[in-house]
């Protein structure tokens, strides 16, 4: 066929350049995010488990821009990822092929697939440091010269080799002829570029609509020219030069088995691997439950109530009558209920502060160690009864820290069905970190046995409402594939940046949603609408045994769950009463900016069924567990 | 499609055995395992959950394949 023609493989393409785009490119958790960070100064997630990027970032860069695109082991259209990367790779001038040095076999093939496809590439060899710890070498000048293109060592996460890396990458380049060409006969009369030769070559659809020549259609709708499906004979011919390329580098050395490997094989196995699940839950809650949300929030709490409370009520008093025509300015500013300066503070500073920085450490921990993917492989039995496989329980451990994160990182699940399924359980039944960490130190305080009640309701509830909307939504979810990267021990600095990152993020969040709340609440409590409110909510109330009181907190939690948690402290429940109240307001609906987020990535009719449910069950359940428990 | 005398699946593999994956009759996932080399040579069985994934390993990369997912992959055990 005529019509693929090579293009931008030549260096002086790219050389003196303004204003090109640079993609950065590799398998999933090779370290691109990091190197990303060090090339632009940026603040990407980064994580050791695959899929820890799910949409393109972009950064300037040298007059240009940078992409840090998602993981993919090869440019194709198997997952949202791979749509997205190719997107990215197509429209890019030049990639950053990133590579784990420790991994050249798995990940040489997106390397070749890269340069067969014409475009020029620059590699950097990431993990150095590993493959050093592995008493391993490459020679990377065969490495450069077998590929025909230039190959930088690279430790990402300390900056080694980043600025060379920088140094490079306008001499990126492809070589002008690989032996994927014998096979661009096979193809019918179109106009495509080489990169777009390649992917038709490999029977990947998608491309068809980027080709759009006359005579060929996407879907096969008719299309009166069919593509050849060479897939495996191309696959099988690049994993054969793959080994070529291994062999020429001359990795020198054998990995021996390391003290991660041995505590990999005790994770991987269900006799040890669930008690050691279990021993880490228990010291999650003993830092969380325990110490943070009951030693550390109570001794905030009083220091707050002793020093802060009564200092900024008597610079209020000072600067703002109580009577007059400012009163109720002095109300919204300092009432009991709601005050903006008293209440809001408290529990903002004293309660939910603390929480959420603990959490984000412990999640950061999980994130960074690889030990997601390891409770992927333990759930996955389980998660597959609701409809979903174990990698959904990354976007729910991601959930503890908070819903509107884990909404997006719902995208790493296969199918739309699922991500449908892992939404509604997350909106209804996964409670965020500021709100968990208060549930747990209520529940502390109670014992045990009400912390293990808690616990099999709301586990009853996901379960039940999974395996629902499994049988009753359409298709089927897809089995578990997924890759375990080396369990690493986190560093310290990555896990601080990122749960400050994240705390500044609650914060942006949080704190003009909580001062709009207090404002509307405390003016509704001035004009004597709040009370009308909770009495209209009365009927409600009563149906879970609890006090009218309670009203107030589901008005809280129609903004945020952790806000109606916050004033549940303050009422003076029966151990009883207190696990309806929280059963009631963990299933309640999701917060304001968790709903946004349900709606941009499912669709508003999903948004809006997932809020009117979670009405449903959250009464419905607490009035089943009020009557179980005897408050009716 | 069957496994024949000298083949089975993979869901039937136990932890420390090493097979060579022989068929993989889903389309996608054969063009994942293809590309990570899982179907280059012999691959070693690490763990397997009761009526769960099976993890399997190959020049250090390690894949969880789900149960329903391994119980689709036909595989010979090393050697035959």
């Amino acid at each position: 066929m005529g019509g693929c023609h090579p293009d931008r493989s030549d260096p002086a393409d790219l050389a003196g350049e303004s204003g090109v785009t640079v993609a950065l490119l590799g398998p999933p958790n090779v370290g691109k995010s990091a190197l990303f960070n060090r090339l632009v100064d940026g603040t990407a997630e980064v994580s050791n488990y695959p899929g820890t990027t799910v949409q393109a970032d972009a950064a300037p860069f040298e007059g240009g821009r940078l992409i840090d695109a998602p993981g993919t082991y090869g440019i194709s259209s198997f997952s949202e990822e791979e749509r997205v990367a190719r997107e990215v790779v197509l429209d890019a001038d030049a990639v950053v092929n990133v590579v784990d040095a420790t991994r050249l076999e798995r990940d040489l093939f997106l390397t070749h697939q890269l340069l067969d496809m014409g475009i020029p590439t620059v590699v950097a060899l990431n993990r150095m440091d590993e493959l050093r710890g592995d008493d391993r070498e490459i020679d990377v000048d065969a490495l450069a010269a077998e590929l025909g293109v230039p190959v930088v060592p690279t430790v990402a996460i300390d900056g080694e080799g980043v600025e060379e890396l920088r140094a490079r990458i306008d001499d990126a380049t492809a070589p002008a002829h690989t032996p994927i060409e014998q096979w661009f006969e096979d193809l019918p009369e179109l106009s495509a570029s080489r990169a777009e030769c390649v992917l038709l070559l490999e029977g990947d659809e998608p491309t068809l609509d980027r080709v759009r020549s006359p005579g060929v259609r996407a879907d096969g709708g008719g299309a009166d020219v069919d593509l050849p499906s060479l897939r495996d004979t191309i696959y099988r011919d690049r994993r054969r030069r793959v080994d070529e390329t291994v062999e020429q580098a001359r990795v020198v050395g054998e990995r021996s088995r390391t003290t991660a490997d041995r505590l990999d094989d005790l994770l991987l196995s269900p006799r040890t691997g669930t008690p050691l699940a279990l021993l880490g839950i228990g010291l999650v809650y003993l830092l969380i439950g325990d110490l943070v949300a009951q030693r550390l929030v109570d001794f905030l709490e009083a220091v707050i109530a002793a020093h802060y409370t009564p200092w900024i009520v008597s610079v209020v008093d000072a600067m703002v009558p109580a009577q007059g025509v400012l009163e109720p300015v002095h109300f919204v500013l300092v009432n009991d209920t709601l005050g903006l300066l008293t209440v809001t503070v408290r529990y903002l500073v004293g309660v939910l502060l603390p929480l959420v920085i603990a959490f984000y450490l412990v999640i950061g921990v999980l994130e960074d160690s690889g030990l997601l993917p390891r409770l992927a492989v333990l759930t996955d039995r389980g998660m597959s009864r609701v409809g979903l496989n174990g990698r959904a329980v990354i976007p729910m451990i991601v959930g503890l820290g908070c819903v509107t994160m884990a909404v997006i990182s719902t995208r790493i699940a296969g199918s739309k069905r699922e991500r449908l399924i892992a939404t509604a359980l997350l909106g209804l039944a996964v409670p965020c970190s500021a709100q968990l960490g208060i549930i747990l130190g209520l529940l502390a305080a109670l014992g045990p046995v009400w912390w293990l009640a808690y616990l099999s309701v709301i586990l009853l509830v996901f379960g039940v409402v999974g395996v629902v909307l499994d049988r009753t939504l359409p298709g089927e979810s897809q089995g578990l594939v997924t890759e375990l990267p080396r369990l690493r021990q986190p560093d310290p600095a990555s896990v601080l940046r990122k749960t400050r990152t994240r705390t500044r993020g609650f914060l942006a969040e949080a704190v003009p949603l909580f001062a709009a709340t207090a404002v509307l609440v405390s003016g509704l409590d001035y004009v004597g609408g709040l009370a009308r409110i909770v009495g209209g909510l009365r009927p409600l109330t009563a149906l879970l045994g609890l006090p009218a009181d309670f009203g107030r907190v589901v008005v809280l939690g129609l903004v945020r769950r952790d806000f109606a948690a916050a004033g549940l402290t303050d009422l003076a429940l029966s151990p009883a009463e207190t696990l309806v109240g929280l059963v009631v307001i963990t299933l309640f609906v999701p917060c304001v900016l968790s709903m946004g987020m349900i709606v941009t990535e499912r669709d508003l009719r999903s948004g809006l069924l997932m809020w009117v449910g979670s009405w449903v069950i959250a009464f419905g359940v607490g009035g089943l567990l009020a009557a179980v428990v005897g408050l009716l | 499609m069957c496994p024949t005398a000298s083949e089975h699946r993979l869901s039937g593999v136990s932890g420390g055995e090493r097979v060579r994956i022989r068929d993989v009759p889903d389309d996608d996932l054969r063009g994942k395992l293809l590309r990570i080399g899982m179907l280059d040579g012999p691959v070693r069985c690490r763990a397997h959950v009761a009526n769960g994934p099976v993890v399997v390993e190959r020049n250090g990369t390690t894949l969880a394949l789900g149960a329903s997912v391994a119980d689709d992959v036909i595989v010979a055990a090393d050697g035959q």
